[in-house]
């Protein structure tokens, strides 16, 4: 990776008063003479737009600015590595009015994603930004297959979606779109910069955000801070830096049950200080405790892992059974809160965890690749009679019989009588002989809660309701767009739209 | 109770993953004069050519990401590394994830054992990596 300018020998001194040094020869505009939280500023760096993260939510805003016409973004990403926890995620995009929903005749619209995810979301969510993303949707999944992302060629319907929406990519991450949005933003000149964690915001005396202090040559992990410098935005800074289900000790304070011994799905750095940093300069914290963990999430391995998609690709047509009662115990594709909870709820009589048994036909967990890799990598295992199935996990098989018998009628009848489980794309595929097999349990995964952001992703002002001049967010940072449960496949058409419009934003003010 | 549970579930497959790789690591790491180092870089270690990846001889600051590529080559990684059909994401060098951007020391340490970063999640094994 190139360091663009990091581990430079002759890096200028910095916060240098005005007087003694002058204005930097890199620097084009107007000098400040003093600012907000500043007594005097050198500039050491100044770019039209200024992004904090490499994610989703920046790549976007990056890629639009620069097809408005912008000369100049920077791309400032903490981590050793480019993408955030967008290049480990699943790959997973919903959108309505897609080609493929055409090809497949299904009926959507803006406005009926935009009610399933209220309706998901308990009330609380925000309807002008989902309504505002799910519009958009379409044409962020066109942005990422003009730079190059690669999806299968049918739909799957997750857990709370009334229809067939979501597009994957095949590779079965996000990395299958980061990729592709990195060479993009490559091939359109935008700098990114690695190893460069954002520290604050330089507020000038109005209160408007102009610039950043950005620490270059920040190693994590190893503690190596690095150098401030001070980076000047024309145009105005973009928080695109994710959530913070990696911070134990803040998201616990929200939600004292996700202390540290409960895992996470995501990757180390999703520790939020930039959403604290816009608190700071007065942005109105939304909906913080309500701190989503993945039901398909497996304890048999680290993070995401590989469990995780299989799961929601053979959710619809499988049965999770309670390995004490051999019994279903939730609609298997109900939205994450309500499929977590009712896992959570899975315990011995002293309470401790069991975690529940995902049971699917070969037959049918084959058409996704992800079923050959938890049975190669020993997360998933397979099973010719349905007794030794039962005797491998320890379910009482008399029980797990009738059970498995009773959802295949559900099948037969296409109504699921047990979990009112929507039951068209399990049409047809009874759970027969030879199974599949995983563990399931919930893993901390997205933070809904951050800060509040109008439809054009302008952050709000706490004090006066107000955009804060110069300060944008995008993506999992910003709160309250999806109340208290998002839909899967939901967080990258969020991402993708809010990054853009942060960057149509900039671009027309 | 439950998360302690859990947890050790979790601590339980790092272990194994860790033990497992350390059963391959010790032998190309060695004591030099003042430091480990791998038996590999041994004309390294005369005490005056920490600058092949620091920038000075007095190392005090971590070798560029891009430091070990310039006697490496990073085509000739990828191919060493290419994982077979239907696993080619899975290339360290070439990843689906990153690409071929990952810095070298983020899975390679020279002076110390080091995880790859796959095993954050993954339990897969790359047989030649040396920890």
């Amino acid at each position: 990776m190139k360091n663009d300018g990091l581990h430079r020998k002759d890096r200028r001194a910095f916060l240098v008063g005005m007087g003694a040094t002058g204005v930097s020869a890199a620097f084009a505009g107007p000098v400040l003479a003093a600012s907000g939280n500043e007594p005097a500023i050198k500039w050491d760096r100044e770019h039209e737009i200024v992004i904090i993260g490499s994610g989703f939510a920046g790549l976007a805003a990056a890629i639009q600015a620069k097809k408005l016409g912008a000369n100049d973004v920077v791309i400032y990403e903490k981590m050793p590595v480019l993408g955030g926890n967008s290049a480990i995620n699943g790959g997973l995009f919903a959108a309505p009015g897609t080609p493929l929903q055409k090809k497949e005749g299904v009926t959507d619209s803006a406005d009926i994603m935009a009610a399933d995810q209220m309706k998901a979301g308990r009330g609380v969510a925000d309807g002008p930004l989902l309504k505002h993303i799910a519009s958009r949707a379409n044409e962020a999944l066109q942005l990422t297959i003009d730079a190059g992302a690669e999806y299968f060629p049918y739909l799957q319907q997750l857990g709370g979606h009334s229809v067939p929406r979501t597009y994957q990519t095949t590779v079965t991450s996000g990395g299958g779109i980061t990729q592709p949005l990195i060479k993009e933003c490559r091939r359109l000149g935008v700098k990114i910069v690695n190893r460069a964690k954002f520290e604050r915001f330089i507020v000038d005396e109005k209160g408007a955000v102009v610039g950043a202090v950005i620490n270059e040559g920040f190693y994590f992990g190893r503690g190596r801070k690095g150098k401030p410098v001070n980076v000047r935005s024309q145009r105005g800074v973009l928080i695109a830096a994710g959530g913070f289900a990696s911070n134990v000790g803040l998201r616990s304070a929200q939600d004292p049950t996700l202390t540290a011994e409960v895992p996470s799905t995501n990757m180390p750095g999703a520790t939020g200080e930039a959403l604290l940093e816009m608190f700071k300069v007065g942005a109105v914290p939304v909906h913080m405790a309500f701190i989503q963990t993945g039901p398909w999430a497996s304890p048999d391995e680290g993070g995401f892992g590989y469990v995780s998609n299989y799961s929601i690709f053979n959710f619809p047509h499988s049965i999770s059974v309670d390995v004490q009662t051999g019994r279903r115990f939730m609609d298997e594709i109900a939205d994450r809160k309500t499929r977590a909870d009712a896992q959570l709820a899975r315990r011995d009589d002293e309470g401790n965890p069991l975690p529940p048994v995902t049971i699917t036909s070969y037959e049918h967990a084959k058409a996704h690749p992800s079923v050959k890799k938890v049975l190669e990598y020993g997360v998933g295992w397979k099973f010719d009679t349905l007794e030794a199935l039962a005797e491998y996990h320890g379910i009482p098989f008399e029980e797990l019989k009738k059970q498995v018998d009773e959802y295949n009628r559900y099948v037969e009848k296409g109504v699921d009588e047990q979990f009112g489980k929507p039951m068209e794309k399990a049409k047809g595929k009874y759970i027969e002989a030879p199974f599949v097999t995983v563990r399931n349990w919930p893993k901390v995964h997205y933070c809904h809660g951050g800060a509040q952001i109008d439809v054009q992703a302008r952050v709000l002002d706490s004090y006066n309701w107000k955009p804060i001049p110069g300060l944008f967010a995008a993506g999992e940072v910003s709160g309250g767009t999806h109340g208290q449960s998002r839909l899967g496949s939901c967080s990258i058409p969020d991402c993708m739209v809010m990054g853009m419009t942060a960057a149509e934003t900039m671009m027309s003010a | 109770m439950m998360m302690k549970t859990l947890g050790k579930l979790a601590f339980l497959s790092v272990t194994v993953a860790f033990v497992a790789g350390a059963g391959l690591a010790d032998s190309t790491l060695e004591q030099f004069d003042k430091i480990k180092g791998r038996s590999y870089h041994a004309s390294f270690y005369d005490g005056e050519s920490c600058d092949v990846c620091h920038e000075t001889n007095r190392a005090t600051s971590l070798p560029a990401d891009d430091a070990c590529q310039s006697c490496h080559d990073l085509d000739d990684l990828v191919e060493a590394t290419a994982r077979p059909a239907g696993e080619e994401g899975q290339n360290p060098h070439d990843n689906l994830h990153y690409g071929r951007d990952v810095p070298c020391m983020e899975c390679h340490g020279e002076h110390q054992t080091r995880q790859h970063m796959c095993a954050d999640c993954h339990s897969f094994e790359y047989p030649n990596f040396k920890p």
